[in-house]
């Protein structure tokens, strides 16, 4: 009857010790699950490569001036997905830094800087080169150019989601960056003309593709003793 | 008897002990060099000191190297995770048998890239190897991350080169052909010339990477990811670094590894004297005592309240405190002056 006993106790025990294993490992797939949404935003301080969704070529510069209009250094839309010159960083409006990190706000205003050449997404009134629509150039120095150089980003919802479409609205003329199809010749053969429209349309969808999204830091530890 | 006995419990025991040991698993508290209560912060700086000492490339005559460095993999990846670290805490190794998340290549090219363990000297040996782009992002840091050090997580979605079904034009070059015309009448031209390859298609991949603000880190200094540049598809991928910037801070000014900053005094605290207590970049306190005449733009120094130098971090820069005196706006009164 001792052995009997000892049976019941390694059974119940048995059962406990799978029970407690099953629910950790519950507890665990769970957690993994709920980690991998907060990392869906396009966020302060990240590059992203933009892609026009209905023509299909990413926002890009480049070291070459337009041949008119301003004469600033021309921006495009590019077909390959490997060149670097087609990545952007995210930054708050001059004099205000955004947090790094903090996600991008539906409406908020935004600059766009090249990374190659330090130079921020800007539009003006001038004509753009193949279909006379607002030009569209990347213009300043080291990432400081002028008032003419922040957008806002328009979306549905909360925040500036990466798999999600949305329009960049000029702050100052108003236009929408946009893409209608014409195509540059020599000495950038193929490259598509990226311009300023003022009505919201099909041709002005941009989706973040390809980048280095930065996630919030926690505040460094504080000791308040040495 | 009694003797006997007591053998039999003695032995009984140390077998108890061993056999304990070695079924609790490996001690990866101790494996990384951390306390028990060690924050994540402490836990990434530990797995990311110790993955560049330990990695066997770089202890290619050690026979344990691989079994340290897999310990080392090990270690980190129960420890950074909230869930498996309390499993670990309460039930040991033996508590973890399910899911293995990530293989130890995966953790440490979070840290470095994915070459990463080329440690940047090897790579530059083959010239002949076309490198895609290299991608530099401009990191911004506050003075107290220089100060304190902190980790930035981030996710890189790039395009890699993926094996395609057929074959791709590669290598393309111009080449000069002869063509004979006639007798003794011959026709140089200028021809493209491409070999075949396997196709390649660029897919797009995610992973997490950690980058480290190390104490004392200088404005421009880059922190480099081997090989999570752009991709090349005949040759290697480019190398994403990131670039320190470090911001202006409200209170203080670093010049170098010392810090300054003004503080504004009373006309009687500069006359009489003072006690007050400065808040530092991570909360802690500076205590200052003064007993003498204060004048305006007088300077006192705090040895060792400065930055740590990137160095040695055990090598701190001085706290240099300035102070203005306030005059008071309007005329005294009779009471004022009396006081």
């Amino acid at each position: 009857s001792v052995a009997e006993n000892g049976n019941i106790t390694m059974e119940i025990m048995y059962t406990v010790h799978v029970f407690v294993k099953s629910l950790l490992f519950v507890l665990l797939w769970s957690n993994c699950e709920g980690r991998e949404s907060e990392l869906n935003y396009v966020t302060c301080g990240s590059l992203v490569k933009l892609l026009n969704t209905r023509h299909n070529v990413r926002l890009h510069s480049h070291d070459v001036k337009y041949g008119s209009g301003s004469g600033q250094q021309s921006v495009t839309g590019v077909e390959n997905a490997d060149d670097a010159n087609s990545y952007w960083q995210i930054r708050g409006k001059p004099n205000r830094p955004c947090q790094r990190g903090a996600a991008i706000r539906c409406g908020q205003a935004i600059r766009i800087t090249h990374m190659k050449t330090g130079r921020n997404l800007h539009t003006h009134h001038f004509s753009s080169p193949l279909s006379n629509n607002q030009e569209v150039s990347a213009f300043g120095e080291n990432g400081e150019g002028d008032d003419l150089d922040v957008w806002a980003v328009q979306c549905d919802g909360v925040h500036w989601e990466r798999d999600e479409a949305v329009r960049f609205k000029h702050v100052g003329t108003d236009v929408f960056l946009s893409v209608t199809g014409e195509q540059y010749g020599h000495p950038i053969r193929g490259q598509r003309e990226v311009h300023g429209m003022s009505s919201p349309s099909q041709h002005n969808w941009w989706r973040s593709m390809e980048g280095v999204f930065i996630q919030p830091s926690q505040e460094p530890l504080r000791h308040d003793e040495l | 008897m009694a003797n006997k006995g007591m053998n039999l419990c003695n032995v009984c025991c140390l077998l108890l002990y061993v056999i304990t040991a070695v079924l609790a698993g490996r001690d990866f508290y101790k494996i990384l060099g951390v306390s028990k209560t060690a924050s994540i912060r402490d836990i990434k700086k530990a797995y990311r000191k110790l993955a560049l000492q330990l990695h066997p490339d770089r202890n290619q005559d050690d026979p344990k190297a691989q079994d340290k460095f897999a310990d080392l993999g090990a270690a980190y990846e129960v420890l950074s995770d909230e869930e498996k670290r309390k499993q670990y805490d309460t039930y040991g190794e033996d508590g973890l048998k399910e899911g293995h998340h990530g293989s130890h290549n995966d953790i440490f090219s979070s840290f470095f890239g994915d070459f990463g363990f080329m440690f940047g000297g090897n790579r530059q040996q083959d010239r002949n190897i076309p490198r895609g782009n290299d991608i530099v992002l401009d990191l911004e840091v506050t003075l107290e991350e220089v100060y304190s050090g902190n980790f930035v997580e981030v996710v890189r979605n790039k395009p890699v080169a993926k094996e395609a079904p057929g074959k791709r034009k590669c290598n393309c070059r111009q080449e000069m052909r002869t063509t004979q015309l006639g007798p003794g009448r011959f026709q140089m031209t200028q021809e493209m010339v491409c070999d075949e390859c396997p196709n390649v298609k660029l897919v797009n991949e995610e992973r997490t990477l950690e980058v480290e603000i190390e104490q004392g880190v200088r404005d421009e200094m880059e922190y480099p990811f081997i090989g999570e540049g752009e991709p090349h598809i005949d040759g290697e991928p480019g190398d994403l670094r990131f670039r320190i910037k470090v911001l202006k801070h409200p209170v203080f000014e670093r010049r170098g590894d010392d810090l300054y900053t003004n503080v504004t005094i009373s006309l009687v605290e500069a006359l009489v004297g003072f006690e007050m207590d400065i808040v530092h970049l991570d909360g802690h306190k500076v205590h200052i005592v003064r007993d003498k005449i204060t004048k305006p733009g007088a300077r006192m120094w705090k040895k060792g309240e400065g930055l740590p130098n990137f160095d040695n971090i055990n090598i701190r820069g001085s706290l240099i405190i300035t102070f203005d005196v306030e005059f008071p706006q309007t005329q005294l009164d009779e009471n004022q002056k009396d006081g």
